[in-house]
């Protein structure tokens, strides 16, 4: 005989999903941060020495810790106030100057018990022994040149900076629920860098 | 609102979500075929699914609503349509709730089939296996590093290029690096020319050894190849020199590389699977779910929408049934298909068409009856006679003008009364309403005479009666032979008038001659004792022929019927002349109250003869009652539906006339005189006839009696 039972639990899971779904329900966990960000002149450019903070959920922990393999982004924006007219208007519009995403993958190498950080845009790799040390070595951004192709104003312009977890890049099967899960939405918000 | 009523009247809802069931068809067969695909198509599959699950909702929402509303208004066909869609509803979801259940359940087991303790426990065993074969040459490779870093400790900082270089090639190492503990390089040796400077070890290498502990790792390159990296402290001679590490890379031969690299895969790979196992049986659960509600839901909607559509010419024909109820025989559906709801349909068109011609035909029927009817009331209308009908309850049911007319009551608003009421209202219709009432007993036809007094005024009445058809009640006919009675009997006594006459006429010239002879010739001769009574006798005789002689002249006049010779004339002048020769006797006062002018069309020698017998007739009754003479002559115009006519009016202020002479007081030889021949008043009714007119009589309260006479008067005469 067919047991009912297995649907109406998943009728009863879904139907708690869904719910769970619709009211955006979950443990609200700890967002990125811009722990500190400073912009050095050097010489006729300008570079950028942050720390960022990943303060990772248990549920992302214990996804990296099953093999899933968990993309972070950092952004940075430099921007200038949007010119009407030849005139800057009273509220606040900016155009964007120029725009940077840097990708890194994290995981998990269980057989030399490591976790690899990689650069997605260089390709370069990076192991470490803890997941803290990963994600402080992440998080630390040394001497980033800022472009020096435009000409910067430091009276006008404004660099932000930014993190957040890539979603879209997770297995689909999580995507979903991470989508709507506080525990996954832990982007920073945008912090705008003082100039030297 | 009107707007959202039209959009929720439009089509657009439901073209919009058979468009989203067809991408959603679409999606899935490609995400199905595709597993990389689904991956990328999963949110835009779910998204629509869930914006057609609630267009579906909204649609579901109103059809019931619809439904609902029908069903309290008991419009006609909203509880088969109930019905209907109830079983639709309940096979649906006991159909679909089987299938849901048994491909959850397979759902289940296919997956969770893909995981095993076992594999699971195998592959963790085989992953701690790898660990320990990489542990020993981990071992073995620590103590290498450690030997190197004692060699090198031994020797000046100038010589670590050369010694380094020496090492590496008698380790096989990859690469050596001599690093301070604050992160400088002090020397490296490379074996990749490529290479120039080495990457510097990341912080916690140089943590551990701050904390005097060797750092021994498995490495996995850019490449995902596997090395071993080593670092230990140069241990120090002279206490002035700076603390320095020895930082080796060294190779994994290619075998071991390759189990490793198996192994890690197979493993991080069962691991995420079985980390993502309960994430994607959600998943799949709720996509089928969805499905499956989507499914269910456009079952219901499409239930329903076929449910109305095998209903509505049901109620389309119950319309038209109450239409045809409410008299409207026109009424003809549309025919759709030619299954048996079609065949329904025009059996119904065929009924109502049918129906219609019936109308029709029964509207003209009715139209020629009606026809008929009033013809048949034209013709009694105009008949002379009286004709009404009584029902078997003798109500009457109807009666023409001249039944009114000769009865002087209006009938008409007796119809659908009981006939004997007549007598309540009318009391001089007790004899007839008896009469009618007693005849109708009978079963066959009746004829019957009957006299009514209207007044003073004697009618005389022929009835007949015949019994409609099937007992349905009477037609009685009746006649007023009055008049004709009168003329048969003035006929009548003109010819007895006419023969008296001339039998008595002849003789009396005769006689009155042989007296005057008897007079002139034997007077002289008798005795003169004798010749009085012989003179009294001969006179006697000569008077009393006289008076035969005036007395048949009388019946002469009467007996005739000359044509009468009419000239205009007026009135007032004309009884002016008459009174003139009333004015000898001072005794009589005879008077004309009126002194307008008019004109009438007379026979003056007749009439003037109708004016002396009236006044002599007034003067003798006077007289013989020893009352004084008055006489008053009037007259005035009156106007009737008839026409108008003059109204002479002679009134005296004798002793009116007895009841019982009332009647015949127009007949010859009704007379309550002591004298006369009782031919005054028929002569006067005799010219008064022959001039179109009436003439009536009435007694005057106290004393005296009044004879009308009315002339017709034309209005030229005015």
């Amino acid at each position: 005989m067919v047991s009912f039972m297995p649907a109406f639990a998943a009728a009863k899971a879904t139907l708690i999903l869904l719910l769970a779904m619709l009211s955006l329900s979950g443990q609200a966990a700890e967002h990125f941060y811009v722990d500190s960000a400073i912009i050095t002149k050097l010489g006729n450019g300008y570079s950028l020495d942050a720390t960022l903070n990943y303060p990772l959920s248990p549920r992302v922990i214990e996804a990296l810790e099953n093999g899933v393999p968990i993309t972070f982004l950092q952004q940075f924006q430099l921007t200038k106030p949007f010119l009407i007219l030849g005139k800057y208007p009273p509220w606040d519009w900016r155009e964007t100057v120029w725009s940077m995403v840097a990708t890194y993958k994290l995981r998990y190498h269980a057989l030399a018990e490591q976790y690899i950080l990689l650069a997605v845009d260089t390709r370069k790799q990076r192991n470490f022994p803890s997941l803290d040390t990963a994600l402080n070595a992440l998080g630390k951004i040394h001497a980033f040149s800022l472009p020096s192709g435009y000409d910067i104003d430091p009276t006008i312009m404004t660099l932000k900076i930014r993190t957040e977890l890539d979603i879209y890049a997770l297995p689909t099967p999580i995507r979903p629920w991470a989508l709507v899960s506080n525990e996954w939405q832990v982007a920073s918000p945008w912090i705008a860098v003082n100039w030297p | 609102m009107s707007q959202i009523k039209q959009l929720s009247k439009s089509p657009l809802p439901y073209y919009t979500l058979g468009g989203l069931l067809l991408v959603l068809a679409i999606l899935l067969g490609t995400a199905t075929q595709d597993s990389s695909k689904f991956n990328d198509l999963f949110i835009p599959i779910f998204g629509l699914g869930v914006l057609t699950l609630l267009l579906l909702i909204w649609l579901l929402f109103r059809s019931f609503l619809r439904l609902h509303r029908d069903f309290k208004t008991q419009k006609p066909g909203s509880k088969l349509t109930v019905r209907l869609v109830s079983v639709f509803v309940i096979l649906i979801l006991i159909s679909t709730s089987i299938v849901y259940s048994f491909s959850l359940h397979f759902l289940h087991r296919g997956i969770n089939s893909l995981f095993d303790v076992k594999i699971e426990q195998a592959l963790d065993n085989s992953l701690e296996l790898s660990r320990t074969a990489f542990g020993i040459r981990i071992r073995t490779l620590l103590r290498q590093t450690r030997m190197m870093s004692g060699v090198l400790s031994e020797l000046p900082v100038s010589d670590f290029n050369t010694s380094l270089r020496d090492l590496t090639e008698l380790s096989g190492a990859i690469e050596l690096s001599v690093w301070t503990m604050e992160g400088q390089l002090v020397t490296s040796s490379i074996q990749n020319p490529n290479i120039i400077v080495p990457d510097r070890p990341n912080e916690a290498i140089f943590r551990q050894l701050r904390q005097q502990e060797d750092y021994i790792s498995l490495d996995p390159s850019d490449n995902d190849e596997l090395q071993l990296r080593a670092a230990v402290l140069i241990p120090k001679i002279g206490l002035d020199e700076d603390e320095k590490m020895l930082h080796v890379l060294f190779p994994v031969n290619e075998q071991l590389n390759n189990l490793g690299k198996t192994v890690q895969d197979a493993y991080t790979n069962y691991k995420e699977q079985n980390y993502l196992r309960k994430p994607l049986i959600s998943i799949f659960t709720l996509t089928l779910s969805l499905i499956v509600l989507l499914t269910v839901l456009a079952s219901i909607w499409f239930a329903i929408w076929i449910s109305r559509r095998i209903v509505q010419p049901l109620q389309e024909l119950a319309y038209g049934t109450r239409s045809v109820a409410s008299g409207n025989y026109n009424t003809q559906l549309t025919t759709k298909g030619v299954d048996e709801i079609g065949f329904l349909v025009n059996s119904f068109n065929q009924m109502t068409q049918r129906l219609t011609q019936a109308r029709d035909t029964a509207q003209v029927n009715h139209r020629l009856l009606k026809q008929q009817t009033n013809y048949l009331g034209a013709v009694l209308g105009s008949l002379s006679s009286g004709v009404i009908t009584l029902d078997k309850e003798l109500l009457l049911k109807t009666a023409n003008i001249a039944s009114s007319t000769i009865l002087e009551i209006n009938l008409l608003s007796h119809l659908e009364k009981p006939f004997s009421k007549l007598e309540e209202k009318h009391s001089q219709m007790q004899e007839f309403v008896e009469m009618v009432t007693t005849e109708v007993g009978q079963k066959s036809s009746w004829q019957q005479q009957i006299e009514l007094y209207a007044g003073l005024q004697l009618q005389i009445l022929m009835c007949r009666g015949t019994p409609l058809p099937n007992g349905a009640g009477w037609v009685i006919v009746f006649d007023d032979i009055t008049t004709q009675i009168q003329v048969q009997r003035d006929a009548a006594w003109g010819e007895v008038a006419r023969r008296l006459a001339h039998e008595i006429k002849n003789p009396l010239t005769p006689i009155q001659l042989s007296a005057e002879r008897i007079q002139f010739k034997y007077l002289p001769l008798v005795p003169a004792d004798q010749t009085e009574q012989l003179h009294k006798l001969t006179n006697t005789i000569i008077q009393q022929v006289g008076a035969m002689k005036e007395m048949v002249n009388d019946f002469s006049n009467y007996g005739k019927s000359p044509s009468l010779q009419l000239d205009t004339i007026s009135l007032s002048t004309f009884i002016h002349e008459v009174l003139a020769l009333y004015q000898s006797n001072t005794q009589h006062k005879i008077a004309l109250l009126d002194n307008i002018n008019i004109t009438l069309k007379l026979d003056s020698n007749r009439f003037r003869q109708v004016i002396h017998n009236l006044i002599k007739n007034a003067i003798e009754a006077s007289e013989e009652a020893l009352m004084p003479v008055i006489i008053e002559i009037s007259y005035r115009i009156i106007s009737q539906t008839s026409g108008n006519w003059c109204e002479l009016s002679i009134r005296d202020s004798g002793p009116g006339i007895p009841d019982d002479m009332m009647s015949r007081m127009f007949e010859p030889y009704a007379t309550s005189k002591v004298s006369g021949t009782g031919l005054g008043l028929a002569i006067v009714k005799k010219i008064i006839d022959e001039h179109q007119g009436s003439v009536s009589t009435e007694n005057l309260n106290p004393i005296g009696a009044c004879i009308l006479i009315r002339i017709p008067l034309e209005s030229t005469t005015l």
